[in-house]
């Protein structure tokens, strides 16, 4: 794999940073990322993997954007009221950084879909909003073994971990035996 | 704007793994405050009784996750008394907490241990003076209790749990262990 002339100027200043250089650039355009939630925190985690050139980004949201998320899942627009959330945030990343290679899908993730698709990324970035979504998650990211990059947010406050069970450390299911007795979570 | 904090966070952390370089947030679990505008950081480690990574795993495969999170532990009168199943580590006390609606928190220290530390939005009726009738609690809500370790408290969830109240949780290892797992600021002692 190599950069095209477009691409090193766009990463130039990346290549220059002895923590990223060419070797680095490659590794971010070889990865294939998996984002769960096109919402509040995969629009800003959506623009920013486009932007640094992660390879192949997969998107998977079953939501339409509503003119109540307006105010806080930045990569929609006012004119994106309607539309698939994965379709909103694709056109977001790709107006920006059009090297990337976007994969939507418009799906409620669930246990039948869920293990064929992690086998296709090298890492799982969960951004959803609710409970039955991040136990299947965190099984399915063991079960396959990729290292899972979890973010969760309720009223003011946010949490943000890595579990790689794989490599020794906790699984969500570690912290978390029980979903809380009152499974609410706005998204 | 904390989805975006807290999504730009997340976006580095794959952005590191991906480079291999830096210091990952495994075995960390890093808390944003946006109110109070403060990061804590907890250690997290592997549970070897975990069900899915521990040693002796009771899951193997996917199971039906809606049935899963709808599945609340239901104490009834009859059974035995057993004070283990009301018991919640510092992080599942405090999620349980955050996402409970009915949720009422009860300090049940004595007025001296208060003032040194207590959790925010915690209400003070200490042990010397318990009792369920004269409380004021609703049995609609779930009650929450803490003490300095937990041997206290579980006592005041037994008289309530006499007293017919069934939503009933209690902080294993009490307000010194949450100053160790959640919050690093509060005194121990
Ligand atoms: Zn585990």
């Amino acid at each position: 794999m190599t950069l095209n002339n477009e691409e090193i100027s766009r990463y130039s200043r990346h290549l220059t940073l002895p923590e990223v250089g060419m070797g680095g650039q490659l590794k971010l355009k070889e990865a294939k990322i998996l984002m769960v939630g096109a919402g509040g925190l995969g629009s800003p985690l959506g623009m920013y993997l486009g932007a640094v050139g992660i390879g192949k980004l997969g998107i998977v949201d079953f939501d339409v954007v509503d003119h109540t998320n307006l105010h806080r899942q930045i990569a929609h627009a006012a004119s994106d009221e309607g539309r698939p959330k994965v379709h909103s945030l694709r056109d977001t990343i790709l107006a920006g950084n059009s090297n990337i290679e976007i994969d939507v899908h418009n799906t409620r993730l669930d246990r039948e879909n869920v293990m064929e698709l992690f086998e296709q990324y090298d890492v799982i970035a969960d951004g959803s909003d609710n409970f039955e979504t991040r136990y299947l998650i965190n099984d399915a990211a063991y079960f396959t073994k990729k290292p899972l990059v979890s973010a969760s947010i309720f009223r003011f406050h946010g949490q943000i971990t890595i579990f790689d069970p794989d490599s020794g450390g906790p699984c969500y299911r570690c912290l978390y035996s029980e979903p809380p007795p009152a499974a609410l979570v706005p998204s | 704007m904390l989805p975006g904090v807290v999504g730009l966070i997340q976006a580095t952390e794959v952005i590191k793994l991906i480079l291999d370089n830096g210091v990952p947030l495994k075995g960390r679990l890093l808390l944003y405050d946006a109110m109070k505008m403060n990061f804590k950081e907890v250690s997290v480690s592997k549970d070897p009784e975990c069900a899915l990574c521990g040693i002796s795993a009771t899951i193997t495969e996917l199971i039906d996750y809606t049935k899963f999170c709808d599945a609340k532990p239901v104490t009834s009168a009859q059974e035995e008394f057993n004070s283990e199943s009301f018991e919640l580590s510092p992080f599942e006390f405090k999620t349980a907490l955050e996402y409970d609606p009915t949720a009422v928190l009860i300090d049940v220290r004595e007025q001296y241990e208060w003032e040194i530390c207590h959790i925010d939005g915690a209400r003070l009726i200490p042990t010397s003076s318990f009792d369920p009738k004269s409380s004021g609690l609703s049995k609609e809500s779930s009650i929450y209790l803490y003490c300095y370790k937990g041997q206290r408290s579980i006592m005041a969830l037994k008289e309530l749990w006499k007293a017919g109240y069934t939503n009933l949780k209690n902080l294993k290892g009490g307000i010194d262990l949450w100053a160790e797992d959640i919050d690093p600021d509060m005194p121990q002692y």
